[in-house]
C-alpha cells in the first residue's frame, strides 16, 4: 500500500531521470489512457517547471489497437487521441502508469506509428510490476514493485480517483 | 457492465446507455479521419458481410468504409436487386451466411422486419442499413451525431422533418431518435404523405408557413422519391417544390433566423431544395455524409457479434 | 351406443340464463330426462357434473379446410377433429379450395370426402364466381342441388358491381343466401394490416377500414336492390358494424358475423411484426374491439364465427408483408370467449349459445339443438373451474397459427357427444 507521498516521490524520480537524459532538443510527452495521461501531466508540469524547456503534451487512446478484442464480452469506452503536435520526426516519451505485460506499449506503439514516423520513442513509467510478455523495457521507472503474476496492481489518481494511492491486492 | 448489444436493428429497441455510447464515440472515430492512416486494428480479422437486396450506393459505400477503417474484412454478398425478394429466399441464404461465419451482416431489404428476422437466425451483429419504410437506425445516429455537433446541448433544440414521412425510414428513425435526446420534432408535407394517423404525438403542419411559425433549428428535408408523384400523392414535382421545397427566398428568410438545413441525400436540386442551398453557410449536408462514416464506425465498435470466444 | 346420466350439470341455453344443477339422462342418442335425483337405469353410465355446464354444441359457419389443395395446411379429417376438440359438432366449409368449390361436381366430392373421414357433418358454401375470379359466374343452382345454401367468393370481394348484382337477381329463388368478403382492392394495398399508427410505426402499408366499410355497404346495398339475403363476414371495424345496424333498421335481409380474434385483438398485438396476428381482414384498434363487443351484446352480429384459416408454420415465419393472412379459431374461440368475456361478466353464456349455436345453425336451415327432453343429442360439456392449455399436442388441427398457442385460458371442453357416439372425453 503506498499514498501520496510515494507517488509524488515516484514522479520526481521519474522527471530526474529523464532531465538527467535530455537534450535541448524539443521533446513530446504522451500519456496513455487512462491514468498514463494524469502521470504525464505530472510529469509534464515537473518538467516544464524546473526548467524554461517547451515540452509538448498529447493523450493517447489505444482502445482500438488492443489486442484482446475478441475476448471482451463488451468494447472499451472510447474516448480519443488527442496529439496536437507533429508526430513526424518528434521525439516522443510515453508514459503509463503501470507496466505489466507490456501489451498496451505495444498497442500504443502502434496507434503512433498511424500518426506518422517519430525520431525517437522512449518509455517512462510509474510503477514498474514486472512480467513482461512481450519484449518491451522501460527506459524509466519511478518505482519498482515486487509482484506475483496473478496479483491486481490498483492505482488511484487524484484527477481519475480522486485520491493517489496504490494497492496491491493478493491473488486468493 | 452492461450487457453487450448484438445488433441494431431499429431506434426504440436502444437504451439511452446505447445511444449516448455510439455518439460519443463517434467523434473520437471523427477524429480519426484527419490523420494520415485513417485505418485502425480494432476489427482486424472481423468479416464483414454487405446484404443488399436494394441498390443504394451512397449507404453501401458508407458502411464499406467505415468497416475498412476499423481493418475488417468486407464481403459483398450478391443479391438480385430487380424481383422482390420474399422471406422464404432469405431463409435459404441464412445457410449460406453461417457456413461463412461473418461477424457482421449489414443488411438492407426491401421488406420492413426482415432484418430483425435475420437477425434472430443468426450469431453475428446484424445492423439494419434500412428495411423498407421501417427504419435505418444508423442515418438518424449520424443525424444525431451531426446535430450535436452544431448543438452540444440538443435538448429542446427544433426539427422540422419535411417531405414524403409516410414513406419514409428516415423520417421515423431520425424522429424517434430526436425525440429520445430530448429533440423536438414536427413534420411537414402533404395530407398525402404525412396523414394524420401517422404519428399523434408529433406535431403535423400541412402549410410551410404555419410550419415556419413553429422557429424550427433546423429543417430536414427527405429526398422525394420520383415513383410516388406518379402514383398521384402529389401532381407535380413544380408544385411540390412551391409549397414545401426550399425555394431562394426562403432560403434567405432561414438565413436570416440562422436555421440550419439537412437532408439525408441524394438531393433532388430544384425539388427539396434549390442550387443555392448547396453553398448555404448552415447547410449540414456534407457533414452527414463525412459523419455517416464516423457514426457507422462506432456502430460497427460498439455491437457484439456472438460468433468469436467468450469469456 | 352411449347412455350417460350427467348428474349435477348445470344447463346452458338460447333464451334463458344458466340453470340450477340438475341430472340429464341421455339414451340412444335422445334425452330422455332432465330432473332432479334421476336414478341411472341398467347399462347407463354417470357423468359427475360436479356444477359443470351441459350446453347445445357450437356450429361454425366460417371455416377453412384447405381440402383440397391445401393439405399441408389443413384438411376435412383434421379440420373436423378441430372443431371437435373446440366443441363444435357442425362446420361450413369455405370454397377458396384450389381448385375452388365452384361447381356441382367439387361441391359432391368435397361433401363425399366428408363423409368419409368426418365424424361431424361438415357443409361447404360454394363460390359465387368461377375459380373465385370474380369475372364469370359460377353454376349457382348445380351447387344448390347438392345442398349449399351459402353463396361465396370469400378470401376476396366481388370486385364488379354489376357481377355481384346479377349474382343475386339470378339466384332469387335458390333459396340461398349470399356472404361478402368485404373489401376495396385498390385501398387494401398488400393487405398486411390496419392503416394507422401501428402500420406507420412498423412501415408497412396499411388496409384502411374504409377499405371495408366501403364494400360492407356497396354489398348490402345491392342486395337491397336484388331483394336477396346477404351475411357479412367478419366485421372487424366499428364503422362496419354501424352501416350493417342502419341498414337492419331499414329493413335489408342483412346479417352479420363477428370473428372472436376481432372482439379480442388489435394492430398493436402485431408489435415486432408478430405473423400470428396477421388476418385479413386485419385487427383494428382497441377502441373497435369494444364497439364490436358492444354490438355484439346488442345482437348487431347475429352470430359469431371463427374464419378457421390455418396456415403451415414455415409459410407463417415469412417477414410480416409476405406471410399469408389468416389464425386458427376453432379450438380455442368457446375458450377464449369464455375466459375473456364470459368469465369478465362481459357476456352470458346465453350469448354464446344464441350466436355461436342456434343462430349460425338456423341460418344454414338446421335447427338447433337444445338441452331439453325428447331432443337428439348434440352437446358439450364445460367446466368453467378447467384449464386449457394450447400446445401443439392439444391442438387437432395441423396448424397452429395462432396467438394462443402454449398459452393456457380458464375453461375446458371436457365431453363433446353428438346422437349415440361421444366425440370427446376429458377430465371425466
Amino acid at each position: 500500500m503506498m499514498g501520496p507521498d510515494e507517488l509524488y516521490q515516484g514522479v520526481q524520480t521519474l522527471a530526474s531521470l529523464i532531465r538527467e537524459n535530455l537534450s535541448d532538443a524539443p521533446v513530446a510527452i504522451v500519456g496513455i489512457r487512462s491514468r498514463g495521461d494524469e502521470v504525464a501531466e505530472r510529469l509534464c508540469h515537473e518538467l516544464a517547471s524546473e526548467e524554461d524547456r517547451e515540452v509538448d503534451f498529447g493523450v493517447l487512446d489505444i482502445s482500438l489497437y488492443r489486442d484482446d478484442y475478441g475476448h471482451l464480452t463488451s468494447n472499451p469506452k472510447l474516448e480519443g487521441s488527442d496529439l496536437s503536435f507533429d508526430v513526424e520526426g518528434a521525439h516522443i516519451i510515453l508514459v503509463d502508469d503501470v507496466l505489466f505485460t507490456g501489451r498496451t506499449i505495444r498497442a500504443a506503439l502502434d496507434a503512433l506509428a498511424d500518426y506518422g514516423r517519430p525520431g525517437k520513442v522512449e518509455l517512462a513509467v510509474l510503477i514498474d510490476r514486472g512480467h513482461r510478455e512481450l519484449p518491451i523495457q522501460p527506459d524509466y521507472v519511478g518505482i519498482k514493485l515486487e509482484t506475483e503474476r496473478k496479483d491486481h496492481v490498483l492505482v488511484k489518481l487524484e484527477n481519475t480517483d480522486g485520491e493517489d494511492s496504490v494497492e496491491i491486492v493478493k491473488a486468493s | 457492465m452492461s450487457v453487450a448489444r448484438k445488433d441494431l436493428l431499429d431506434i426504440e429497441s436502444l437504451s439511452r446507455e446505447d445511444i449516448d455510447s455510439i455518439l460519443e464515440q463517434a467523434s473520437p472515430f471523427k477524429e480519426l479521419f484527419t490523420r494520415s492512416v485513417k485505418k485502425v486494428p480494432a476489427l482486424k480479422g472481423k468479416s464483414v458481410l454487405m446484404l443488399f437486396y436494394e441498390p443504394s450506393t451512397r449507404t453501401l459505400s458508407s458502411f464499406e468504409v467505415a468497416a475498412k477503417r476499423l481493418s475488417a474484412d468486407v464481403t459483398n454478398f450478391d443479391v438480385p436487386h430487380s424481383s422482390v425478394v420474399k422471406g422464404e429466399s432469405i431463409q435459404d441464404t441464412i445457410a449460406t451466411l453461417q457456413a461463412m461465419r461473418t461477424d457482421y451482416i449489414v443488411v438492407r431489404h426491401q421488406m420492413p422486419g426482415l432484418p430483425a428476422m435475420l437477425s434472430r437466425m443468426t450469431q453475428a451483429s446484424v445492423i439494419n442499413a434500412g428495411d423498407g419504410a421501417h427504419a435505418h437506425p444508423t442515418q438518424a445516429l449520424l443525424d444525431a451525431f451531426t446535430l450535436k455537433e452544431v448543438f452540444p446541448d440538443q435538448v429542446n433544440k427544433r426539427v422540422l422533418i419535411v417531405g414524403d414521412v409516410l414513406h419514409s425510414r428516415v423520417a421515423r428513425s431520425t424522429s424517434t431518435l430526436f425525440k429520445k435526446l430530448g429533440v423536438e420534432v414536427a413534420f411537414l408535407g402533404p395530407g398525402s404523405l404525412v396523414p394524420e394517423y401517422c404519428a399523434p404525438e408529433i406535431p403535423r403542419f400541412t402549410s410551410y408557413e404555419d410550419a415556419m411559425k413553429w422557429k424550427p433549428d433546423v429543417v430536414y428535408l427527405l429526398r422525394v422519391q420520383m415513383e410516388r408523384q406518379k402514383a398521384q400523392f402529389f401532381p407535380s414535382l413544380r408544385e411540390y417544390h412551391q409549397l414545401f421545397g426550399i425555394t431562394s427566398e426562403r432560403l434567405k428568410q432561414l438565413s436570416d433566423a440562422g436555421v440550419y438545413i439537412m437532408h439525408p441525400g441524394p438531393v433532388n436540386r430544384g425539388v427539396e431544395l434549390c442550387h443555392e442551398v448547396m453553398e448555404y453557410e448552415r447547410s449540414l449536408i456534407n457533414q452527414q455524409v463525412e459523419n455517416g462514416i464516423a457514426a457507422r464506425m462506432a456502430a460497427l465498435y460498439y455491437l457484439k457479434p456472438q460468433t468469436g470466444t467468450l469469456t | 351406443m352411449s347412455d350417460l346420466l350427467f348428474r349435477n350439470v348445470r344447463i346452458a341455453s338460447e333464451e334463458a340464463a344458466v340453470t340450477e344443477s340438475q341430472d340429464v339422462l341421455i339414451q340412444e342418442g335422445v334425452i330422455q330426462r332432465i330432473g332432479q335425483n334421476l336414478v341411472a337405469p341398467e347399462g347407463v353410465k354417470v357423468v359427475e357434473g360436479a356444477g359443470r355446464l351441459l350446453m347445445p354444441a357450437m356450429f361454425d359457419t366460417h371455416v377453412h379446410f384447405r381440402e383440397p389443395g391445401g393439405e399441408h395446411k389443413e384438411t376435412i379429417q383434421s379440420g373436423s377433429e378441430a372443431a371437435i376438440n373446440g366443441g363444435i359438432t357442425g362446420v361450413v366449409m369455405m370454397p377458396n379450395t384450389t381448385p375452388a368449390i365452384d361447381s356441382g361436381a367439387v361441391v359432391k366430392q368435397v361433401l363425399a370426402k366428408a363423409k368419409e373421414v368426418s365424424r361431424i357433418p361438415v357443409l361447404t358454401s360454394g363460390c359465387i364466381t368461377k375459380g373465385r375470379e370474380g369475372k364469370e359466374l359460377a353454376a349457382m343452382s348445380g351447387m344448390r342441388d347438392q345442398g349449399v345454401v351459402m353463396i361465396t367468393d370469400d378470401g376476396d370481394a366481388v370486385p364488379e358491381s354489376s357481377t355481384l348484382l346479377r349474382a343475386m337477381q339470378y339466384a332469387e329463388n335458390f333459396d340461398c343466401f349470399f356472404a361478402s368478403h368485404c373489401e376495396v382492392e385498390d385501398l387494401a394495398g398488400p393487405r398486411a394490416m390496419n392503416e394507422g399508427a401501428m402500420s406507420y410505426k412498423l412501415g408497412i402499408q396499411g388496409s384502411p377500414a374504409i377499405a371495408e366499410e366501403i364494400c360492407l355497404d356497396r354489398d348490402i346495398r345491392i342486395a337491397h336492390a336484388a331483394g336477396a339475403h346477404v351475411h357479412i363476414q367478419h366485421v372487424s371495424s366499428a364503422l362496419g358494424m354501424e352501416t350493417i345496424r342502419w341498414w337492419k333498421t331499414m329493413g335489408a335481409k342483412v346479417t352479420a358475423e363477428v370473428s372472436p380474434h376481432h372482439l379480442l385483438f388489435c394492430d398493436e398485438d402485431i408489435g415486432d411484426y408478430d405473423t400470428h396476428y396477421k388476418m385479413n381482414p386485419p385487427l383494428r384498434t382497441k377502441k373497435d374491439n369494444e364497439l364490436l363487443l358492444q354490438g355484439f351484446k346488442e345482437g348487431v352480429f347475429d352470430i359469431l364465427a371463427t374464419d378457421h384459416a390455418p396456415h403451415a408454420e414455415f409459410e407463417k415465419q415469412q417477414d410480416f408483408v409476405n406471410a399469408p393472412n389468416g389464425i386458427t379459431g376453432l379450438e380455442t374461440a368457446l375458450i377464449s370467449m369464455y375466459h375473456y368475456f364470459v368469465k369478465e361478466e362481459k357476456l352470458t353464456w346465453q350469448d354464446l349459445v344464441l350466436r355461436y349455436s342456434a343462430e349460425p345453425r338456423r341460418m344454414m336451415r338446421l335447427a338447433p339443438v337444445p338441452i331439453s327432453e325428447g331432443a337428439r343429442v348434440d352437446l358439450l360439456l364445460f367446466n368453467e373451474e378447467g384449464e386449457t392449455t394450447f400446445t401443439k399436442d392439444y391442438m387437432k388441427s395441423l396448424s397452429s397459427n395462432t396467438p394462443f398457442l402454449d398459452k393456457t385460458l380458464t375453461g375446458s371442453i371436457d365431453m363433446v357427444v353428438l346422437g349415440d357416439r361421444v366425440l370427446l372425453e376429458r377430465n371425466i
